[in-house]
């Protein structure tokens, strides 16, 4: 039933679903070796009173980017973590791949603490920062390469999966350029590529399209709903509400560090009354400008 | 460390290498040049300074500019996002030192290549064998670790890639005017003695003088630059894994 609501909104939002279908069947897994399989388990985030405070400046408080939030995500689930500008969508992420140390609260990775087992969160996530990331004198297929390297794919593999994303995401025809000569575009589908050569099992993906033009992004949309239909757990950040409403199984919304709501898109419309997701994300944030939260 | 991680991360620096015309200058054509323009002035015997008492100096002169792309490069990808990015694969931060210290260990060997084949015309003619020249080669590999340690320590007290490039002089400039080819006198002697370069250039005028490989001067000189040279890059590596990935 709720595929079927899904198909509904994305047709209303001009995402092809017969697309999304189609490139399902393009992305063929990458079969690990034994030593990097990992079991799958069924919660894939688990977020337990997560805190980031950064010290403020002399005689200011200390800055709350993370005010103790606890969520899960399922595995298997395309996750969108909502928020305005500076709500701590970003520091949330950082401390799930192990780029910021949580002040207090932890999170647990496919099973694995963030505190204790980054190595193993290493190998099973991949992720797109929401700056592109990629080495500017390579080419796109040697920044892919390099990746899958750091991964220890096997050369017959990155060069499969290699050949496959760029096909997909229409980089093929540039990816022996140096990456230097790419429009803001093209380096975002290169910075989503890099994430997912390995073929993780979790993906986490800030901004994936912001500064992408409409066609691009709307292909971009359509290759990350394919990705969730492989079993994917993606733990997506974006502005636009739209198309996570399209897209999400479910949304959290987030302002000032706090987690404000959670639930799947439908299920939020219902209970604020609302048209649409961007409808509740504006009642939810704007009402705590109103109030001055 | 794992073998495909480090030789896929060096196969990265060197490609940058070649590919930015900034480093492909400083890398390899800047002690061709520096050579060639040297070779010039300094080759005529009537001026009464001899090319064969200057080419050790410029081997090390060389390798001192290491500090500065190094320095550069760790600023670059740190700016760029991309170190925060290499953090998030499985990449330990000993096959990302090592491919480092590897790629500027190649750099170092091709630039005393550069510059001893581009001597030789000039009437550079070293009084020793193929053991010597090995071991030549050798000590300006291990010297250029402590052009990678210094540049990782301006890298981590950089908070920018062009702060880097000017602060790097703070480490280039003692070691050129007091450690290479410039005649040394008695009070700048002292400075000298503190100085990795000064080892490096000794050491190498004494292999290229005809000494015996294994004389003392020769082994003291190559104990210092390797013991030097060794704590300065694993005081860089561990400073800028605290202090400057970030």
């Amino acid at each position: 039933m709720f595929y079927n609501f899904l198909r509904v909104k994305l047709n209303n939002n001009k995402i092809n679903v017969k697309k999304m279908d189609e490139l399902k069947t393009r992305i063929k897994p990458y079969e690990k070796p034994e030593n990097i399989r990992y079991p799958n388990n069924e919660i894939s985030i688990d977020v337990r009173d997560l805190k980031k405070y950064f010290r403020g400046k002399k005689g200011y408080d200390d800055v709350k980017a993370v005010d103790g939030i606890s969520f899960q995500v399922k595995s298997g689930e395309l996750f969108g973590f909502l928020g305005p500008n500076g709500a701590g969508k970003t520091t949330t992420i950082q401390m799930l791949i192990g780029l910021l140390k949580p002040t207090d609260g932890t999170a647990l990775v496919n099973s694995y603490d963030i505190h204790e087992d980054l190595p193993n969160i290493k190998e099973l996530i991949g992720v797109c920062p929401q700056e592109p990331a990629v080495f500017k004198q390579l080419s796109g297929k040697e920044n892919i390469a390099l990746f899958g390297n750091l991964h220890l794919m096997p050369k017959d593999e990155i060069k499969r999966r290699t050949k496959t994303l760029l096909n997909i995401l229409d980089l093929a025809r540039a990816s022996k350029r140096k990456a230097k000569g790419y429009s803001g575009g093209m380096l975002r589908q290169l910075n989503l590529i890099i994430a997912l050569i390995h073929d993780p099992m979790i993906l986490f993906l800030d901004e994936p399209t912001i500064g992408m033009d409409p066609r691009v992004r709307r292909k971009t949309w359509e290759f990350i709903g394919s990705l969730k239909q492989v079993n994917k757990t993606i733990f997506l950040t974006t502005h636009y509400i739209e198309e996570a409403e399209a897209l999400c199984d479910r949304v959290a919304i987030i302002d000032y560090g706090e987690l404000l709501d959670i639930g799947s898109p439908k299920a939020l419309i219902e209970k604020y009354q609302s048209n649409n997701l961007e409808g509740v994300f504006m009642k939810i944030t704007g009402r705590r400008i109103m109030e001055g939260i | 460390m794992k073998k495909q991680r480090v030789l896929a991360l060096l196969k990265m620096e060197l490609i940058k290498v070649i590919r930015e015309p900034a480093f492909l200058f400083i890398m390899l054509l800047f002690p061709a040049v520096l050579t060639i323009v040297f070779g010039f002035a300094f080759s005529d015997p009537a001026l009464g300074m001899s090319f064969n008492a200057m080419a050790p100096g410029l081997f090390a002169y060389a390798c001192i500019f290491i500090i500065m792309t190094v320095a550069q490069s760790f600023s670059d990808i740190r700016e760029q996002g991309l170190l925060k990015r290499l953090n998030t694969t499985p990449m330990t931060s000993g096959d990302f030192m090592g491919s480092q210290v590897l790629s500027n260990m190649i750099i170092a060997i091709l630039q005393v290549l550069i510059v001893f084949l581009l001597a030789l015309p000039f009437g550079f003619s070293p009084s020793t064998n193929i053991g010597g020249l090995l071991l030549a080669f050798l000590l300006m590999a291990i010297f250029s670790l402590s052009s990678v340690g210094l540049g990782l320590i301006t890298a981590t007290i950089s908070k920018s890639s062009g702060t880097a490039t000017g602060l790097s002089f703070i480490f280039i400039l003692p070691q050129m005017f007091f450690g290479t080819f410039i005649p040394i006198t008695d009070s700048t002697r002292l400075i000298a003695l503190t100085l990795p370069s000064y080892y490096a250039t000794d050491a190498i005028s004494s292999i290229f003088s005809g000494a015996s490989l294994l004389s003392s001067n020769i082994l003291i000189d190559f104990a210092f630059i390797s013991i030097v040279s060794i704590t300065i890059v694993i005081i860089g590596i561990l400073l800028f894994k605290k202090y400057g990935n970030k």
